[in-house]
């Protein structure tokens, strides 16, 4: 297969929430929702019924930590999710950049741990 | 296209934790262009080589012109472990017989997405990401590309810049 590779060179962390119900999850709304309250861009980009995982980027992390209240609020009333108040949040820092020579230059195969050590 | 067969993709698509919005939205674009064709969204496939080995499958035994997989188009369980296990890509790999792929790595080396654009005797298989937004972008240069070249590799070119552009960052690197 013919390939080739494009390098994003894009901020983001990984916002999670935990400990909620999730069932018919209106993924668009609950990235226009964070979006607006975030002004950023927001992607779900994992979900069980108990936890939801989004990149949200080009924001300071501290930021969205400080904006708990109203992040949580957005997911309450978004269609599909249920929050409690034991749901949990977290953000991490903002992606490190890596090398560009440890970016794969062939199709990508594996585990990416496995990759670093240059198995 | 006569036929046309969209397979979404993902374990919590099956079970319903997350409504399929992709499947809808990319059957109303694909009618803009196509409004002849039979166009049916198969029964989502699990994330499993097999499964997703088979929906592809059973839509080339069907005559299918055009297939398009949704979903699990980034690293996945590879690069994060408390994300879904993503078997499109190799889905794609073992199925097709010739095509182009684009991949897109974000700045800390991960795979953020693959578009694959390809053939398989005479079906023409593309997949799309899941999140909204990107499958909207995808589908809809796809769309544009074709009605101007079958070449896989530029429908994958247009694809593949459409997504890019949904990401805040400066112009594409090619690496």
């Amino acid at each position: 297969m013919e390939q080739s590779f494009i390098l994003a060179a894009a901020d983001k962390s990984i916002l999670k929430i935990a400990g909620v119900q999730v069932r018919g999850l209106n993924t668009r709304e609950l990235e226009e929702r964070l979006s607006r309250r975030l002004h950023t861009l927001v992607r779900v980009i994992g979900v069980t019924g108990e936890k939801i995982e989004m990149d949200v980027y080009g924001i300071d992390p501290e930021q969205v930590r400080r904006d708990r209240d109203g992040v949580l609020r957005a997911l309450s009333l978004t269609e599909g999710v249920t929050a409690s108040d034991l749901c949990q949040m977290s953000v991490s820092e903002k992606i490190v950049e890596v090398d560009i020579r440890d970016v794969p230059d062939r199709p990508y195969e594996g585990c990416g741990k496995e990759r670093w050590m240059r198995f | 296209m006569n036929r046309i067969t969209i397979i979404p993709t993902g374990d919590e698509i099956l079970d319903g934790t997350v409504r399929d919005l992709d499947s809808p939205m990319v059957l109303s674009e694909l009618l803009r262009l196509w409004p002849q064709a039979c166009a049916v969204r198969a029964a989502p496939a699990a994330d499993s080589l097999p499964a997703i080995l088979a929906a592809l499958e059973a839509a080339q035994a069907e005559g299918t012109d055009l297939a398009i997989l949704i979903g699990g188009s980034g690293g996945g369980h590879r690069f994060s472990p408390t994300l879904g296990k993503d078997f499109s890509h190799s889905a794609m790999d073992v199925f097709l017989q010739t095509g182009s792929a684009r991949e897109i790595y974000g700045k800390n080396g991960h795979l953020w997405c693959r578009l694959v654009c390809g053939l398989r005797d005479s079906m023409l298989l593309i997949n799309l990401p899941g999140p909204y937004v990107e499958a909207q972008a995808a589908i809809t240069a796809f769309l544009a590309a074709i009605q101007s070249t079958a070449d896989p590799s530029a429908l994958v070119d247009a694809m593949a810049e459409a997504v890019f552009a949904q990401y805040p960052c400066g112009s594409a690197e090619p690496l």
